[in-house]
């Protein structure tokens, strides 16, 4: 809400700068955004008198004229205005003058005569619309005023943001109230009319339905001469971001923008019958309102009626079909109380949100209807001509009871606020705020009620005792020292697992060089595409938003591949080296799966939110043990390690699940509890040029919600101190027998002296026959009960070599 | 007497000096300070000395034996090493560490660093569903249905009934709905707000929500809270104020003002000239979101606070723009390394 410092002076004294005013203002919770100023200045700019005018000697349209500025020769000027004649008294910007829209005025040759400056029209001083004329001053100001002096204006606006629960801040009356309220001054209410004392003006109101209308009011004037409203009005609502349009429309929306109650004026001589209804529109019809648009209405919107049909959406826009144009003469200006909600859906339906749907939906002020319309005859009156010949026609449900006066326990106040207060104190506050204050019980004590407080008609936000509170926190203030109700906590905060491993994976991950990243929980239906997922993969069904904004992507990532895919793209091509590691822990959102437990009914609806580890690895050409890629052998390696960290069973088992990963490259993890509960492998060659990938990308995902992550006990076992005796291995194996194979069968056979063994070496090629590997493996035996003789260990060697050798065909390699 | 040692240690010393080989070098410490050695002899004719030159001859001895043995030892050194010398290395060539350091999130970091200082407080963490029900998000936190309250926080649906939380506050609902008071709980995460970004919007943030419920816990308290998070994040020295404010759970609410942490109040860009950075909204809990979460209203009072983590990470390291929290760019990254 822009409030004019100007405006509201007419209204309640302050004595103050406006950036002290603004801080007290902020400080009360109306917020000051910005402080602006709005400035009408022309220098340069000054009356003139045209002494000479004649046609332009080489230009039908054109007129060559001489205008006095009061300072010595007549100045020669060529004018295009229609009205331009001898004698006029006019606006004149001599030869320098910057115009509104940066117009310099220079010395020109117009079709080749000399012109040193401009007569001006309204436009083009941005002080009207009309452009099809010049400005003819009237009463025949002094030669050399300057503009200024006669049109200049400047006024300082500050803009509020005024909360939806404060809608009497929408106003100046309402802002002029709290200024009041912290200077201690006295609140000046703008003039109104006297009610005629003669009843009825020939119109007639009903109300079909008080539920959706519970009071409206109709006021008439006639003889109003329809024209520009006074300087001064065009001017506050210039500085308010208001546009000036005609006296009657002008006053209407000056009340409102001052008291805050929307107005509408019907030109009455349009309307089809005496009686006017406020009524549902009945059926779907389609209407066109006063900004010339067609608008279809609904059967249930709430209308104002004549006898043709309806004249108006109630609370939200009047219709074209009975505006005020520049021949109406007689007025009808409704004032009325809508239901909130109902302005509210039919004003967001339409996508139409007026300065009147904006009250109406906040609520209007049941006291304002009157007093506003009464306000705007009176300015019509004064500065429209308008003769108000009878009262206004009030029409308000008869059942509605006053709003009941709330009870205060000035005990809460305190529990609540930490203070000390007494009965007194609580009591001056609400009445500092126009409260009014019935005495009750004078014992403070728990559940007794002290005050019973009467709620005037603007506070439409104080429903209960709670809403009293806070406008006693408001005025006491918050700098205080108060009571404490909290116990020094010595509670020990619960970490979940949840909390420990994520904890842990941010710690240790960064130090094996992976960066973390943030990525967006939208995704676009293409990228999903790009991963190639089966028709029936839980992950293609996606929520998606109804109303994204523009150009953002609509559904909810099921799977946080492609953006992980996609920032390591950007980072390579912005010539990060490689490689690049990154990871990410973030959710999914999966429709499709599990359900969540809780307590309302409709849980059900929400998707399944598991918490996902990402890890990828872009950009990694070399092979690494036995011509596994090498990135993928890290991947690998971190999944044993990840399971060390965080004390729990995790193994990669080989196997395929992806179809965005190379087949025959991919690893299942599986917990404790054998379930898989993630992926390593390589991103595929289709998925990757959907990307735009040109590295490759080895790819780790975990899912830490349902992995067994419960932690192994930390509890020391005694360790055998004896020396170890460490023997290696070179074994050839045939490319049909695994690893896994060879190191399950070496445990089986080793005895239970062997304390670990150890790939060290992979090697395939020269020296080793075609079809075999070289598996270097060095082998640990530890006794502890004493050190070991060099027989016992070749005693096990020699089973170890006899199983490989029965069992798998696994050679030991004679050098 | 003294001669005789200053001779001695000359002696001594070029003989320790100029030995080639290790058994040279035996030959002279047998010679030199062996049983039979010269120190042994000056040390016999100690004895000879006049009484009361006696002490300082014995220290002088003393010195000389202590002073030999450090050169043989030195020596013997110099001997032992000349084989696993290495001359010709460029020692200033980069080490390199098996992979580089990486970093972890600022904005997680951040956040992390909220959690940690409210657990010192006594606060658990809790945590509630990305994609809400309409009922959480708004209804039961006294959103009336149809009422421009709503219109505050620009919302994406997903349904008539379900939406992207736009904000922590939901989960104040679902926490006390499991939990009966005295509770304290942080709930980080990410909420959702319709609107496009800029350098300070995002469509997309994180928030922290707090919430402490008991039979007397009041506005005071709230006070207090806000002041020791501050002094523990931002360090001691920056004051706060309450400024009142309306957000429809709360009741007193007010928006929390602190210092500016670049130019401490006396007016910068950051702070748009003013001093003060809005850091958090805060207020006293709604009775009627007690009754919704099912407390008898009158049993129980709160408080509950809300932020926005990007703001604040943005202020603690003087980033400008929220876009770059979400851009991945490790050329932003690097620049956190050290921070977890
Ligand atoms: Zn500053």
């Amino acid at each position: 809400m822009k409030i004019s410092l100007d405006w509201l002076a007419d209204l309640v004294s302050w004595d103050d700068t406006p950036e002290v005013l603004a801080s007290r203002l902020t400080a009360a919770g109306l917020n000051v955004e910005a402080i602006e100023t709005y400035e009408q200045s022309w220098p340069g700019v000054v009356v003139a008198r045209v002494v000479e005018c004649g046609p332009h000697p080489d230009a039908d349209r054109l007129s060559l004229c001489k205008v006095d500025t009061g300072d010595g020769e007549p100045t020669q000027v060529v004018c295009g205005a229609p009205n331009v004649r001898q004698g006029l008294h006019v606006l004149f910007a001599t030869v320098g003058t910057v115009l509104p829209g940066d117009f310099k005025i220079k010395k020109a040759k117009i079709r080749g005569v000399e012109s040193r400056g401009m007569i001006c029209s309204a436009s083009e001083l941005g002080l009207g619309e009309d452009s099809d004329g010049i400005i003819e001053l009237e009463d025949a100001p002094a030669v050399g005023t300057p503009a200024d002096e006669l049109f200049g204006h400047r006024d300082t606006v500050l803009d509020i943001e005024v909360t939806p629960n404060r809608p009497d801040w929408l106003s100046h009356l309402g802002v002029a109230r709290e200024v009041a309220a912290i200077y201690g001054t006295k609140l000046t209410p703008p003039p109104v009319i006297k009610p005629p004392a003669n009843p009825g003006h020939g119109w007639k109101v009903e109300i079909e339905d008080y539920a959706a209308c519970p009071r409206y009011t109709a006021h008439g004037a006639s003889g109003v001469q329809v024209g520009p409203s006074p300087r001064w009005m065009q001017n506050r609502l210039l500085a308010i971001g208001q546009r000036p349009i005609n006296n009657v429309v002008d006053i209407t929306n000056y009340v409102l923008m001052e008291l805050g109650q929307p107005l509408h004026a019907f030109d009455g001589e349009r309307l089809a019958s005496d009686t006017i209804t406020v009524r549902r529109a009945g059926r779907k019809l389609s209407v066109t309102t006063l900004d010339d648009e067609a608008r279809p209405i609904l059967a249930d919107d709430l209308v104002i009626a004549d006898g043709d049909g309806p004249i108006a959406l109630a609370g939200v826009m009047g219709l074209a079909n009975s505006e005020v144009t520049e021949s109406t003469t007689t007025l009808l200006i409704e004032s009325a109380f809508f239901d909130p909600g109902l302005v509210r859906r039919c004003s967001r339906r339409l996508n139409l949100v007026s300065e009147s749907s904006y009250r109406f939906e906040r609520e209007a002020d049941w006291d304002m209807v009157l007093v506003a319309a009464r306000r705007a005859l009176y300015l019509l009156q004064e500065h429209a001509a308008a003769v108000i010949s009878g009262d206004a026609v009030d029409r308000s449900d008869p059942d509605r009871r006053p709003r009941p006066d709330l009870p205060l326990r000035v005990h809460q106040v305190n529990r609540v606020l930490g203070t000390d207060l007494d009965l007194e104190r609580a009591s001056d506050y609400l009445r500092a705020l126009s409260l009014t204050v019935q005495p009750l019980s004078p014992q403070v004590e728990a559940k007794t009620v002290n005050l019973m407080v009467g709620v005037p008609a603007f506070r439409r936000d104080l429903l209960a005792e709670v809403d009293l509170i806070e406008e006693i926190a408001r005025v006491h203030g918050f700098e205080f020292d108060g009571r404490s109700g909290r116990q020094a906590s010595h509670h020990a905060p619960v970490h979940t697992r949840e909390d420990e491993v994520r904890t842990l994976l941010r710690r240790w991950l960064p130090a094996v060089g992976c960066h973390e990243i943030v990525t967006s929980t939208f995704m676009g239906r293409a990228q999903l595409d790009a991963l190639g997922l089966a028709e029936l993969d839980p992950r293609q069904q996606c929520l998606s938003v109804l109303n994204p904004h523009h150009g953002g992507e609509t559904l909810l990532r099921t799977s946080m591949v492609p953006a992980l895919v996609d920032v390591a793209r950007r980072n390579l091509n912005a010539g990060a080296p490689a490689p690049v590691r990154l990871f990410e822990l973030g959710r999914v959102f999966w429709p499709e799966g599990d359900k969540r437990q809780g307590k309302h009914e409709l849980e059900h609806l929400l998707p399944e939110e598991p918490r996902l580890l990402m890890i990828g690895i872009a950009g990694v050409t070399a092979r690494g043990l036995g011509g596994v890629p090498a990135d993928l052998v890290e991947l690998t390696g971190l999944v044993d390690e990840m399971a060390k960290l965080l004390r729990s069973e995790l193994r990669c088992v080989p196997g395929d699940v992806e179809p965005y990963l190379v087949a025959g490259l991919q690893w299942e993890i599986r917990d404790a509890r054998d379930r898989r509960v993630g992926t390593v492998g390589r991103l595929g060659q289709a998925a990757a040029e959907a990307f735009d990938l040109d590295e490759p990308l080895g790819l780790l995902e975990l899912d830490l919600g349902r992995a067994d992550l419960t932690p192994a006990p930390v509890t020391y076992s005694a360790f055998s101190r004896f020396p170890a005796v460490k023997r290696d291995l070179s074994l050839l194996v045939p490319a049909e027998v695994t690893y896994e194979a060879v190191s399950g069968c070496v445990r089986e056979s080793g005895g239970n002296l062997l304390e670990s063994l150890e790939l060290f070496d992979h090697y395939t090629g020269k020296g080793v026959p075609d079809g075999v590997a070289a598996h270097g493996i060095r082998l640990k035996f530890r006794s502890a009960k004493g050190s070991l003789e060099g027989a016992t260990v070749d005693r096990a060697i020699e089973q170890i070599l006899v199983a490989l050798s029965e069992k798998l065909g696994v050679r030991a390699r004679t050098s | 007497m003294q001669d005789a040692i200053d001779a001695l240690r000359g002696r001594g010393l070029s003989r320790i000096e100029s030995a080639a080989t290790a058994d040279e070098l035996e030959a002279a410490r047998i010679d030199l300070l062996g049983r039979k050695g010269e120190v042994t002899a000056l040390l016999r004719g100690l004895k000879d000395v006049p009484a009361d030159e006696r002490p300082a001859a014995g220290a002088a001895l003393n010195r000389l034996k202590l002073e030999l043995t450090d050169a043989f030892a030195a020596r013997e050194r110099d001997l032992r090493g000349a084989g696993e010398a290495v001359t010709g290395l460029d020692l200033t060539l980069p080490g390199a560490a098996p992979v580089p350091l990486g970093t972890a999130h600022p904005l997680l970091t951040v956040l992390e660093e909220i959690c940690d200082i409210f657990y010192g407080l006594g606060y658990d963490r809790g945590d509630g569903p990305e994609v809400e029900l309409d009922y959480y998000n708004f209804t039961a936190l006294n959103f009336p249905d149809d009422h421009p309250a709503r219109d505050i926080q620009d919302t994406f649906f997903l349904s008539d009934k379900t939406l992207l939380r736009t904000q922590t506050s939901p989960v104040q609902v679902r926490v006390m709905e499991q939990v009966t008071p005295p509770l304290a709980y942080v709930f980080p995460g990410r909420v959702y707000r319709n609107e496009n970004a800029d350098a300070s919007h995002s469509s997309e943030f994180f928030q922290i929500e707090g919430l402490c419920v008991d039979r007397e816990i009041s506005l005071v308290d709230l006070r207090q809270t806000v002041d020791a998070f501050v002094e523990r994040f931002f360090g001691a020295g920056f004051e706060t104020r309450f400024r009142p404010h309306f957000f429809p759970f709360t009741e007193p609410s007010v928006e929390v003002d602190m210092q500016c942490v670049k130019c401490g109040g006396k007016g910068c860009g950051v702070c748009g000239q003013t001093g003060w950075l809005e850091i958090m909204g805060a207020g006293m809990v709604h009775p009627r979101v007690f009754a919704a979460a099912g407390y008898d209203e009158d049993a129980y009072t709160g408080f509950a606070f809300g932020m926005g983590i990007d703001r604040i990470a943005m202020l603690k390291y003087g980033v400008d723009d929220i876009r770059l929290l979400y851009e991945n760019d490790l050329r932003f990254l690097n620049q956190f390394r050290g921070v977890l």
